[in-house]
């Protein structure tokens, strides 16, 4: 008995020891400027247009201070689901339009319904404002859009005699084969570039995944969707793009810096990732929207981009308001829309990458635009991607309609879990 | 006799060639990974991405240790790694050694569920032990602190330590420790004075374990580290190198280099140590 | 779980040999000081892994997702969680997977690592060093710096071993995406886990090798054992506690392995690679559903002591003789 007592109270001594660690922390409320974190992503912007922010913004408000944070891409699912469950979480985090579903379900994050018509929210782009819009509450607020392009290689072009750009799938082809030789690679496609999969499904008429009454279901072994699919391995075939694995690794941007590609798919600030690694190429590069089947319209395409969130656990909500007003208002998406060639959150904007060769292919394609299918649960089909999966296996050499009507099963499992 | 002798040696050498060549295999296969890791962080650039491999470049640069060490934030998160990764160790190594040494050198009742259950405490899921640990540290204030990931590497690491050191004791005859009692020592000079200089060894080399254990930690770095990136560490920061040094492999390797550096020393000059003490331990147990 | 404190605790324990000669002669201290030994330990691993693993089964017997991670308020649904696991085909074929993942590895490893002991044993003193040395490098590399260099070395264009390989004639090897394939991905998964794993057996089981006393071996071959036959009745026996606790951690590590599975493939293509750790990890971390992940988890701790019963057993019999 004596020595269960003993025990159980070490353990109690223990625990208080623990718990004792903890007072005393986080109370920046003092005197000085209070502390606003900001959680954006890796690449989103540049450290130029950050710094200017900051500067800009700290001077309009002078109690507050901006510690903006870089996050990395892996493992960043566990580190926002920690942020917001947590006691001290970060004032403004930066979620891809994909992900903000599930974060706005969660309950952890602040309803900005409220906010909607000062932000000007009627135009926003819907691809950004319905993921984020749960119930009819606003919970990510619109930040930017961006949407795929091909960036091609002016010098490769001219050597092989291109003349004009293409305009439909079947001149793209054409196109492609005759920059493919020894030394140049038609286009580098990795096989894993699921984006750009998705618009091709979507130009045949197809789609990822459907729900028309109940249950989800993937439907990426309709014989539309296959049809996108047996385009992207034609296009994969004339370049060296790895099967297996995405645009990330290696880092397109950088393979295309290397001089020897002749174009890949990318949204438009690809071009300047490119430039930064290879200044040898400014003024180099073009762009032309994804083909389509029909001479008349551009392909469809994936509007990738984000929102801003506030959590619930935030300690300074009505700052970190403040920074998405500014953020998300007019001054700096003009800003961020010219410095970075994104689409800007409002369609009203969209004038101000008008006379820019990159954004205005994009924005040609912009009409075009698509998102992934409207769901909290579409976070974790990219979690374990069993797109890029059926993409690879049907790069090499695996049966397609087998892989494809595999792959549909995993993605309505999954959605509907 | 010198033409006998060898004769004698050629004749030991031809039979002795299967042997050595197997030997030699075994080299190669083991530390060619480890070989082009290191190789790759000191070749030119030129010569890392080869169609056809460079398996003995033709100069050495120390330019990708630079790009390495000149990245944002590596001496900071070096040095949380290292502060981390060494409280660990020694706070496992101390109270592991009270509870071995109970285990070899004491008789008490409850002793066979004690060793039990270290044993069993080896299976523990950690990955599992995530969320409950998350929520845990939440509640009790503990999120976003070093001190949390050091506490938890320790019990990571704590049953392993229990269990090698448990061995390295039983190893040692507790017959000197009992001779040395008789000449008038107590018992915890006896075991201060001849005991533990024998089990020092042992301890640095368990100790290694531990060492490398919280020093690859990733998913509790990750995820109980969340608003004081100061406080992020190396594995965290290196979790995904094409991330940090894109395409560079010579940078990623030479990141790589500097990340096994410190274990691969300590491990060379040790490893027989830890291998004799758990040998030892066990064949007597 | 039967913990020491409370076994004790019902009856006071023999008189064992405590600090025969400390300064306090107090009979009741003496036979204290063992359980303040232990203390610390009992007190580490109650807190920090009992109670957490409490709360991990507490979660398996709740609707928890990612809002009530937020929220904090989670239902009790009693034993759905499992019934809805232990209902998905996938569990079968994941626990199926995971025991022949299991099986393979500790095989290989144990085959390759008792051959590289025996080996080792038999070296002229300069060949062991340099042999060791290698097995010493593959041993200590951190996890994450040899997996990159796997993942490099396998890589499916510049990669060195598809060079290898097209050139000793395999010419299909050419471009080869090796984490494309579920029979490949596993190979090269199996490969980075024994490569990682021989060293510390073979290195073990050398050094045990070394306590084998050259006398037996003499008077063995003079009664005019052949090799196998020494092997069999001299060294096998002295090897055998050595092997079975090399044998039993080799288990554990590899059962439980997840970083190399989950930096590699992530557990694909197509769940090939998926083991139980891998499982329970997309469940929680990917779908959020951390009671289903729970509930997996206690699963695998379950199914690994099962699979270590004899072990333990023999253990819990050798110290009861010791």
């Amino acid at each position: 008995m004596k020595i269960r007592i003993i025990a159980g109270l070490s353990a109690l001594a223990a625990a208080a020891a623990l718990t004792s660690c903890s007072s005393g922390s986080s109370s920046d409320e003092g005197d000085g400027p209070r502390r606003i974190t900001v959680w954006i992503m890796k690449d989103s912007v540049t450290d130029d247009f950050l710094a200017r922010f900051t500067k800009d913004f700290e001077k309009d408000h002078p109690g507050l201070d901006l510690d903006i944070q870089i996050q990395e891409w892996n493992g960043i699912g566990e580190k926002v689901t920690a942020a917001l469950a947590g006691n001290d979480a970060p004032d403004v985090i930066e979620v891809g339009n994909t992900q903000v579903a599930q974060y706005a379900a969660s309950g952890g994050v602040k309803d900005l319904s409220d906010k909607v018509a000062e932000l000007k929210g009627s135009d926003w782009l819907p691809g950004l404002a319905e993921p984020g819009r749960i119930d009819g509450k606003q919970f990510g607020i619109p930040w930017y859009a961006a949407n795929r392009v091909v960036i091609y290689h002016k010098d490769h072009f001219a050597k092989a005699g291109v003349k004009e750009l293409p305009k439909t799938r079947d001149e793209w082809i054409e196109v492609t084969e005759k920059l493919n030789s020894d030394t140049v690679q038609g286009i580098y496609l990795p096989g894993q570039n699921w984006y750009t999969l998705a618009g091709f499904v979507w130009e045949d008429g197809g789609d990822l995944a459907v729900h028309t009454q109940g249950p989800w279901k993937g439907s990426l072994h309709t014989p539309e969707a296959l049809r996108g699919m047996k385009f992207y391995k034609e296009l994969q075939a004339l370049g060296k793009g790895p099967r297996d694995s995405d645009e990330a690794e290696p880092p397109q941007a950088e393979v295309f810096a290397k001089g020897d590609v002749a174009q890949m798919i990318a949204v438009p600030g690809g071009a300047k990732i490119i430039e930064q690694a290879n200044p040898g190429l400014a003024g180099k590069l073009g762009f032309f929207p994804v083909p389509g089947n029909t001479a008349g319209k551009p392909g469809a395409t994936f509007t990738g981009g984000s929102d801003l969130i506030v959590p619930e656990a935030s300690a300074h909500q009505d700052a970190a308001y403040q920074v998405i007003a500014a953020l998300a208002g007019d001054t700096w998406q003009r800003d961020m829309a010219r410095t970075m060639s994104y689409v800007p959150n409002r369609t009203s904007l969209a004038s101000v990458i008008q006379d820019n060769e990159g954004t205005a292919a994009m924005a040609a394609a912009a009409a075009h635009g698509r998102a992934t299918p409207n769901s909290p649960q579409w976070a974790a089909v990219e979690a374990a991607n069993p797109i890029k999966e059926y993409m690879t296996a049907v790069l090499t050499g695996q049966d397609m309609a087998k892989a494809a009507r595999k792959a549909s099963e995993d993605i309505t499992k999954t959605l509907n879990s | 006799m010198s033409r006998g002798m060898s004769r004698g040696v050629s004749r030991t050498a031809r039979r002795r060639l299967p042997l050595n060549a197997g030997a030699a295999l075994v080299f190669v296969l083991s530390a060619f990974p480890v070989y082009w890791m290191i190789l790759t962080a000191f070749k030119p650039t030129p010569e890392i991405q080869a169609e056809t491999p460079v398996f003995w470049p033709s100069s050495l640069t120390l330019e990708h240790f630079a790009t390495a060490a000149r990245a944002d934030g590596f001496a900071q998160f070096w040095r949380n790694s290292l502060l981390v990764t060494l409280t660990c160790v020694v706070l496992a190594l101390v109270v592991a050694l009270g509870a071995a040494y109970a285990v070899a050198r004491m008789r008490w009742k409850g002793r066979r569920a004690f060793v039990l259950m270290v044993f069993v405490a080896q299976v523990a899921p950690w990955e599992a032990l995530l969320i409950p640990m998350y929520v845990i540290a939440r509640d009790t204030g503990m999120l976003d602190r070093l001190p949390t990931l050091t506490l938890i590497y320790f019990m990571i690491t704590l049953p392993f330590t229990v269990v090698t050191l448990r061995s390295f004791l039983t190893g040692i005859p507790v017959e000197l420790e009992e001779a040395a009692r008789v000449d008038g020592c107590t018992r915890s000079q006896a075991f201060r004075r001849v005991t533990f200089p024998l089990l020092a060894p042992g301890l640095v080399a368990t100790s290694l374990f531990g060492f490398i254990t919280a020093w690859n930690e990733f998913a509790f770095a990750n995820m109980l580290i969340i608003k004081n990136q100061d406080d992020r560490t190396l594995p965290v920061w290196l979790s995904s190198f094409s991330n940090v040094f894109g395409t560079d492999w010579g940078a990623t390797m030479a990141a790589s280099t500097l990340f096994a550096l410190p274990v691969l020393l300590l491990f060379l000059v040790l490893q027989h140590r830890v291998a004799a003490g758990m040998a030892g331990g066990a064949v007597k147990g | 779980m039967n913990r020491p404190a409370s076994a004790a605790g019902a009856r006071p324990g023999p008189p064992g040999d405590g600090p025969a000669r400390g300064r306090l002669g107090l009979r009741g201290l003496r036979n204290l000081w063992p359980y303040l030994l232990i203390a610390p330990t009992v007190v580490g691993a109650v807190l920090l892994l009992g109670y957490p693993l409490v709360r991990n089964l507490l979660m398996s017997v709740q609707e928890y997702g990612m809002g009530e991670l937020i929220r904090g308020d989670a239902p009790f649904v009693g034993l759905a969680n499992y019934w809805e696991i232990l209902s998905d085909p996938e569990l079968w074929e994941v626990v199926h997977r995971t025991l022949w993942w299991t099986g393979l590895n500790v095989l290989l490893i144990m085959v390759l690592g008792t051959l590289v002991a025996l080996m080792l044993e038999r070296l002229g003193r300069v060949m062991r060093i340099v042999v060791t040395s290698g097995l010493v490098l593959a041993w200590a590399s951190p996890v994450i710096a040899t997996t990159t260099v796997f993942q490099w070395l396998f890589a499916s264009r510049l990669g060195v071993v598809n060079w290898a390989l097209t050139r000793l004639g395999f010419a299909s090897f050419e471009n080869f995406s090796w984490t494309a394939n579920g029979r490949a991905a596993f190979v090269v998964l199996l490969l980075l886990v024994v490569w990682q794993s021989v060293p510390f057996v073979a290195i073990t089981l050398h050094a045990a090798l070394l306590t084998v006393p050259a006398e037996l071996h003499e008077s063995a071959r003079l009664d005019g054992a052949g090799a196998w036959r020494i092997f069999r009745s001299v060294t096998l026996p002295i090897l055998r506690p050595v092997f079975g606790l090399v044998l039993c951690l080799e288990i554990i590590w590899v059962f439980r392995c997840f970083v190399q599975i989950w930096a590699v493939t992530g557990g694909g293509p197509d769940r090939a690679t998926t083991t139980l750790p891998v499982h329970a990890y997309r469940i929680a971390q990917s779908l959020h559903r951390y009671d289903l992940g729970a509930a997996v988890s206690t699963l695998t701790v379950l199914l690994l002591l099962a699979v270590l019963i004899p072990y333990l057993r023999r253990m819990l019999r050798q110290e009861a003789e010791e």
